[in-house]
């Protein structure tokens, strides 16, 4: 018995949409285990969700239907960049050509354009303060992302995720490439800033003045603030599976549609997931958090990792 | 456009190449002196891996030899004699720049653009070898001029030009893998000189100035 | 055998002059100096039968030229430091001194002796790193600041110029195989054979990188600094030796490269460097209110003619060109123990506070003038005829304009020698300025000496050369390649 392509590619977007609260799970009970505490339940997300998904939910006077759409906004952006990317299989999936690498990144930006637009339209300050910060630094992290673009494109002669995929794990050559490890470490720097991770955000801060993308979702409430919650949980799980599964380690994916491959893959794709997620917190217990004037610092690391990329397989063939 | 992978051997080399010029941006970004000296010693470091690399795999024990010798001198018996220095002066121990580090490092990035492209179009063709591997050694060269430049301390330029040394023989790595060991023996015994010199005259320098600082050095022109 | 002595002697001279009291190390001193000028004079006859060899070693007629010169400085600035160095210094002072100028002289007789590109290298960054701790002997702030900006900026040329060797060896790897000994031999009979894309970069690499050490201009900011803080014997090796020892180094270049990379080419790198140095030089010159920052311009202005010669790429214009860096040996040399004497004197450098030189100074006054116009290539000294070989070779094979502009900025460069040195020599001190109460006499006969052995050499070399040494000359334009 094989899976038809159209069913593989539901699981897709079924496992991004299921694991995710549970990788974020598993990463808060590292985190905690780090600093000494017992720490939550690994599916304390998962109840978190369904308590914020029992209660009534209020808008701020004044705001607009910008306000409450932009959840659903954000969460169907979430929901579609699994039907691009390499979740679960190494061949393409029917509705995989309709978009390229950079079509997803801009998926994912239309999504935090919603909610950044969202937050400004609370007329709060704190919301807003986050909306115009992340807005700030998503214009430096933009072309990092351009870069590694181009870098994948140089790469693998395509601009599909697939094909890039594909192309790592095809000889060992193709792995310790210089331009592939900067563009690896581009990314994973700018996943570290868009997942709001130290040493840009302290990931579970309660202060708001040093809040940047935690600030935008302030003033939701109810069903609308667990799809924004359940939303970053899947964005975090989507960049890093596409830092695993496209860069890093695109190993371990279904070459078929058969059961026990695809089971395969997803439990190893959450264990990748959370071994990143093991690094990431290690990162953030080892890092102290960056004053907000040098992230551009910080940004501009990852910009030169990714130029660098560049300029070695344009100019250097490497 | 595709563009073919090297192999593996190539690609470890040049990533091995791209390793040390990363850290001499890191080098530029430090504040500390201390910080700056020791990235100089893991440069060091990785430069002579990469001797060590390419001699095993091109069975050539002579680069292993040099290696061996440039890690006693430039991973610890350089940074020693800096970090006596600064610790010694007692003064000021970070450095200051005239630029903001993410200024330097968009200068330094076209500069090395530019090494890059200037490999590429300078004709020199190695065989076996990626021009990555020499265009990183002509960026790490260009970069350590930047900082030698954008810094005003006598350390951060004294270790700029160690660097710059690094970068060379990133290069003769792969251009000139097969010179006699007696002269590369013979380029190392002059480095060591040279940093003799560079630890006296630093003295000197504290002595006069009172500081490591090169700002206050005006009053010759014309 | 004498290739041994010469590259042995001044070293252990100067580490005998560490442990010898300051008496005995002036005499070694001087003696040192002496016998390797008499050395190198013995060479000229040697060469003519082709180059020697011995291990290291290779002298060949182009290589002897530049010992004669760095032998001949090393010998008078020992002379000169008797009279220069105080006695009553602490006798470490003294040591040191003599240790510096001894290892200093000796490496830049090594370096013209060395054999192949890559010890050539070694012995110019010896010359460097020696040079550097000779400018701040003294220990003044100016001269702390002038030997740190001198040693930065010549040890990152001179790391071009270590790249500028690796590319250059792996230019030669298509011919020699991968490993190969690098020698002078090997490279000029490799001729065109060499990779022409390595050469080329290998050869803007050396002219750029070397050139930090020639002064030429952009890359010769350290130079003016670290010949006024020098103390005066080593200003004269600095300028009369050092930048000539690095010029060889360019020239070996040219010889090796100018083949497989084309001759246009390589000459016209030349004649950019030389007219921009040039240039520089002649407009810093008018300006000028340090007497020796003046002949450290004047260096500057010279060392671009040499360029300009050899980017003539006319054998008379060579020939001219190594006649030139004989008599400006000689004559920069004189100008800066002149200076030296005059500071002596009077105390300080300031052109402005300095009047009267021919009135209290009575034989460094009058040998002042003279090698001020030596330096104008005024005949009857050796520089007028080695410029009018250069010139003569520029109109016969180069452009007309590059001649007019060589002739108008040295006529520039010229205005700006002799007002400084008219306003001193010739204008009486004013009554009441600390000028006029000087008496008339000479600081030491024995920093007279060499002025006066060096005026004599810049007559010779200007009315009749001997003949054996424009026999080398020829020579050596000839093993250079150049028809």
């Amino acid at each position: 018995m094989e899976f038809s392509p159209v069913a593989v590619q539901a699981f897709q977007v079924g496992t991004i949409a299921l694991c995710s609260p549970g990788v974020s799970g598993v990463i808060a009970k590292i985190e905690a285990r780090f600093q000494g505490r017992r720490g939550p339940r690994i599916l304390q997300p998962y109840y978190d969700l369904i308590k914020l998904f029992g209660k009534e939910s209020l808008a701020p006077s004044g705001s607009s239907a910008a306000f409450l759409l932009a959840p659903i906004v954000a969460f169907a952006c979430y929901l579609t960049v699994p039907l691009l990317i390499p979740v679960l299989t190494t061949y393409g999936l029917p509705l995989g050509t309709m978009g390229d690498i950079l079509g997803g990144s801009l998926i994912l930006a239309l999504a935090a354009f919603a909610v950044a637009v969202a937050a400004a339209d609370t007329g709060a300050p704190y919301a807003q303060m986050g909306s115009s910060r992340t807005t700030t630094f998503s214009a430096i992290t933009e072309p990092v992302m351009l870069f590694v673009i181009f870098t994948v494109g140089f790469l693998t002669g395509t601009d599909l995720p697939y094909k890039l995929a594909a192309t790592v794990t095809s000889s060992a050559s193709q792995v310790v490439r210089p331009s592939h490890l900067l563009a690896a470490a581009a990314l994973f720097l700018v996943i570290l800033t868009e997942t709001s991770r130290i040493p840009v955000e302290s990931h579970s801060g309660t202060n708001e003045f040093g809040m940047i993308e935690q600030a935008r979702s302030l003033e939701h409430s109810g069903p609308y603030a667990a799809l924004l919650v359940w939303g970053s949980a899947m964005k975090q799980m989507i960049l890093y599976t596409i830092l695993l599964n496209v860069f890093v380690a695109p190993w371990g994916l279904a070459a078929s549609g058969k059961p026990l491959l695809v089971a395969v893959a997803i439990v190893t794709l959450v264990a990748k997931c959370c071994a990143v997620g093991f690094f990431v917190t290690v990162i953030d217990n080892s890092f102290a958090k960056l004053r907000l004037f040098k992230i551009t610092e910080f940004v501009a690391a990852a910009f030169l990792l990714a130029v660098l990329a560049v300029l070695t397989i344009y100019l250097g063939g490497g | 456009m595709q563009v073919v992978a090297p192999s593996t051997v190539n690609g470890v080399a040049s990533t091995i190449a791209v390793l040390v010029l990363l850290v001499e941006f890191g080098m530029l970004r430090a504040g500390l002196l201390r910080s700056q000296v020791r990235l100089y010693a893991a440069q060091s470091l990785i430069a002579s891996l990469l001797a060590v690399f390419l001699g095993v795999v091109r069975h050539e024990p002579e680069l292993l030899i040099l290696a061996g010798l440039s890690i006693a001198l430039k991973t610890v018996v350089v940074p020693l004699v800096v970090l006596r220095l600064v610790r010694q002066s007692g003064t000021a121990t970070t450095g200051s720049g005239i630029l903001k580090p993410a200024g330097a490092a968009l200068v330094a990035l076209a500069v090395a653009g530019f090494g890059f492209f200037a490999v590429g179009r300078s004709g020199l063709r190695v065989d076996g070898l990626s021009p990555t591997v020499l265009g990183s050694a002509v960026a790490i060269i260009a970069v350590a001029f930047v900082l030698m430049i954008i810094r005003n301390d006598v350390v951060s330029q004294a270790v700029g030009f160690f660097s710059l040394e690094n970068g060379v023989s990133v290069a003769s790595l792969v251009v000139a893998a097969g010179m006699p060991l007696i002269l590369e023996v013979a380029f190392l015994f002059d480095l060591l000189v040279a940093v003799v010199v560079f630890g006296v005259l630093m003295r000197v320098h504290h002595e006069e100035q009172s500081t490591l600082s090169t700002a206050q050095l005006t009053d010759l022109r014309g | 055998m004498q290739l041994l002595i010469l590259v042995m002697l001044g070293g252990l001279v100067g580490i005998a002059c560490l442990l010898m009291p300051p008496r005995a190390a002036r005499v070694a001193t001087v003696a040192s100096g002496v016998i390797s000028l008499g050395l190198a004079v013995s060479l000229i006859a040697d060469v003519t039968h082709g180059p020697l060899r011995f291990g290291f070693l290779r002298a060949d007629s182009l290589s002897v030229v530049f010992v004669l010169t760095a032998a001949f400085l090393y010998a008078s600035a020992a002379v000169y430091a008797i009279g220069y160095v105080n006695r009553s210094a602490p006798a470490g002072y003294q040591r040191r001194f003599l240790f510096g100028l001894n290892i200093f002289g000796w490496a830049m007789i090594c370096a013209p002796l060395v054999d192949g590109l890559a010890l050539l290298w070694v012995a110019i960054e010896v010359t460097t790193v020696v040079s550097a701790l000779m400018v701040a002997v003294d220990r003044t702030r100016a001269a702390a600041e002038a030997a740190w900006k001198y040693l930065l900026i010549a040890s990152a040329g001179l790391g071009i110029g270590l790249f500028a060797t690796i590319i250059i060896y792996h230019a030669g790897t298509t011919v020699y195989g991968l490993s190969y000994d690098l020698t002078l031999n090997q490279m000029i009979a490799a001729g065109g054979r060499l990779d022409s894309h390595a050469a080329r970069l290998a050869f803007v690499l050396a002219v750029l990188g070397y050139g930090t050490k020639v002064g030429l201009a952009p890359v010769h900011t350290w130079l003016p600094d670290a010949h006024t803080e020098a103390p005066t014997p080593i200003s004269a090796m600095l300028s009369g030796s050092l930048l000539a020892v690095s010029f060889y180094a360019v020239l070996r270049y040219v010889q090796i490269t100018q083949l497989s990379v084309g001759a246009g080419f390589v000459h016209t790198v030349l004649i950019v460097f030389g007219l921009l140095s040039l240039f520089i030089a002649a407009f810093s010159l008018l300006v000028q209110r340090d007497l020796k920052r003046l002949l450290a311009y004047s260096s500057i202005e010279h060392m671009g003619l040499l360029c300009l010669g050899v980017g003539f790429g006319a054998p008379i214009a060579l020939t001219g060109v190594l006649l030139h860096i004989l008599a400006h040996a000689a004559a920069k040399g004189n100008a800066f123990f002149c200076a030296g004497v005059i500071m002596h004197k009077y105390g300080t450098k300031d052109i402005g506070s300095i009047r009267g030189g021919l009135d209290k100074l009575p034989w460094t006054g009058p040998l002042l003038v003279a090698s001020v116009l030596a330096l104008s290539a005024f005949p009857p000294f050796g520089l007028f005829r080695s410029e009018f070989m250069i010139i003569a070779g520029g109109l016969a094979r180069s452009s007309v304009m590059v001649v007019a502009a060589l002739l108008v900025l040295i006529t520039i460069a010229f205005v700006g020698l002799i007002r400084a040195t008219t306003s001193t020599m010739f204008v009486p001190a004013r009554p009441g300025t600390p000028a006029a109460a000087l008496p008339r006499s000479e600081p030491s006969a024995w920093m007279v000496v060499p002025i006066v052995v060096g005026s004599l050499a810049l007559v010779v070399l200007g009315i009749h050369p001997p003949d054996q040494v424009m026999a080398l000359l020829g020579q050596a334009v000839t093993e250079f390649g150049e028809r």
